[in-house]
């Protein structure tokens, strides 16, 4: 009789956790609420992990992992993007030809500022991410702009990241329009692509780490805290939007565009569900 | 007891007369068992398991067939890129099917256009499906 009652119990939960799963909301600007979603991807992430503090999810995989720590963190003795930081800070402070600098498109001269971005542009009505900033600024400088994915713009951003380490990653939505993106890049991380047929939510909130091959996917709450990587697999730095194409054609889509509006967007929901996390960047992974 | 066994059977009935097989369901059911080729009846109507694109490739392997269907498939697959959910194989296979047509392997061609277009297709209909039940993955 206990085994029924139990199975009977088990039953209903089911069923009411379909019922639930159905009246599920957030998919409009009417519903979304940004906050919210970030509380509920943090508390799925406690229930999931107990024993892992929410300010150990910027270390990724390595938070959840015992033994991939151990590997990380002898990596991290000699972080191998030590010179690429030094690299970044020198090309940070080489001025353009018309005599100007990175400094001065940025408040407190590029200092320290990583964790606001991305952010909602309203001048230019779209969302603005460091990469974008770096380039912009080169533009309104007479420089030509770099390339989205590595090599330069990765150092750039590397140095800038460095410089605002243990900073709080405080993304705002200060209207409808910044919502509007929001609900897209929440719509991105969600949405099923691919011959696959994945998602990014797939992996990194139910497939945090279960193997997939070889490999564990890092949990989502945290993702964007440590770019730009330096990732073992590419033997250099490489920018978020780098491996966010990457993440695409491994579920053999064709990938977005590197610093278009999706992405973007992406980078934006992604960035406000780590609200509170601090600057951990640049980061090294396998 | 008895009642509430009743209540769980009545409700696990409902959940499951809501979550009937559908065509595309009984579809795939089909073609994942027996490939192509199978013939199947669903709610009394006799259907094969046959893509749409394999049944436009069935016709005579000749220049102006391969060509056709090749144009075909390339149209598709813009389609899908416009919606920006393209699968990545397919642009291979757009190649693979030209080369075959050049070479005046038709049938080879049409079989490769067939499936090129098979992907773009169902990358559409993934588009459409990501857009009706993406919040469906969002954690409660």
């Amino acid at each position: 009789m206990k085994i029924i009652k139990s199975l009977l119990a088990g039953a209903s939960l089911a069923l009411v956790a379909s019922i639930s799963q159905a009246a599920t909301s957030g998919n409009t600007m009417e519903t979304v609420d940004p906050e919210a979603d970030r509380l509920a991807l943090q508390s799925f992430f406690q229930k999931r992990f107990p024993q892992v503090p929410i300010n150990d999810y910027v270390n990724g995989i390595y938070a959840l992992d015992a033994p991939s720590r151990e590997q990380w963190e002898e990596i991290e003795e000699f972080p191998p993007y030590e010179f690429d930081i030094e690299e970044g800070e020198t090309l940070f402070n080489t001025a353009f030809a018309n005599g100007q600098s990175y400094a001065g498109c940025f408040t407190n001269g590029g200092i320290g500022i990583r964790q606001n971005f991305p952010r909602w542009d309203e001048s230019q009505g779209q969302v603005v991410t460091l990469e974008l900033a770096i380039n912009q600024c080169r533009e309104a400088n007479g420089e030509k702009k770099l390339g989205w994915k590595k090599g330069t713009i990765a150092k750039i951003s590397a140095y800038m990241a460095y410089t605002s380490r243990d900073n709080v990653f405080d993304v705002k939505i200060p209207n409808d329009k910044a919502k509007a993106a929001y609900l897209d890049g929440k719509q991105s991380f969600n949405a099923r692509r691919g011959q696959l047929n994945m998602s990014c939510a797939n992996c990194h909130v139910a497939g945090a780490k279960i193997l997939i091959r070889a490999d564990l996917p890092g949990p989502t709450l945290g993702h964007v805290t440590h770019f730009p990587v330096f990732r073992s697999k590419w033997g250099e730095l490489g920018t978020l939007h780098r491996r966010y194409g990457g993440c695409q054609k491994n579920v053999r889509g064709v990938p977005q565009k590197a610093q278009g509006e999706k992405f973007r967007n992406l980078e934006f929901f992604q960035t406000y569900m780590s609200n509170g996390l601090v600057v951990n960047g640049p980061g090294a992974r396998k | 007891m008895k009642k509430t066994i009743s209540l769980v059977a009545a409700l696990m009935m409902i959940s499951g007369s809501v979550a009937a097989q559908s065509f595309d369901d009984a579809f795939n059911a089909q073609r994942a068992m027996h490939g192509k080729g199978h013939s199947f009846t669903f709610e009394g109507q006799a259907y094969t398991t046959d893509h749409p694109e394999e049944v436009a490739a069935a016709v005579e392997a000749n220049a102006a067939n391969a060509t056709k269907l090749l144009a075909s498939a390339k149209a598709k697959y813009a389609e899908v890129l416009a919606v920006d959910f393209g699968w990545t194989l397919t642009k291979k296979l757009l190649k693979s099917a030209k080369k075959a047509l050049e070479a005046g392997e038709f049938r080879k061609s049409m079989n490769i256009s067939a499936q090129a277009e098979y992907h773009s297709r169902m990358g559409i209909v993934q588009y459409h499906q990501s857009q009706a039940e993406w919040i469906m993955a969002v954690p409660e």
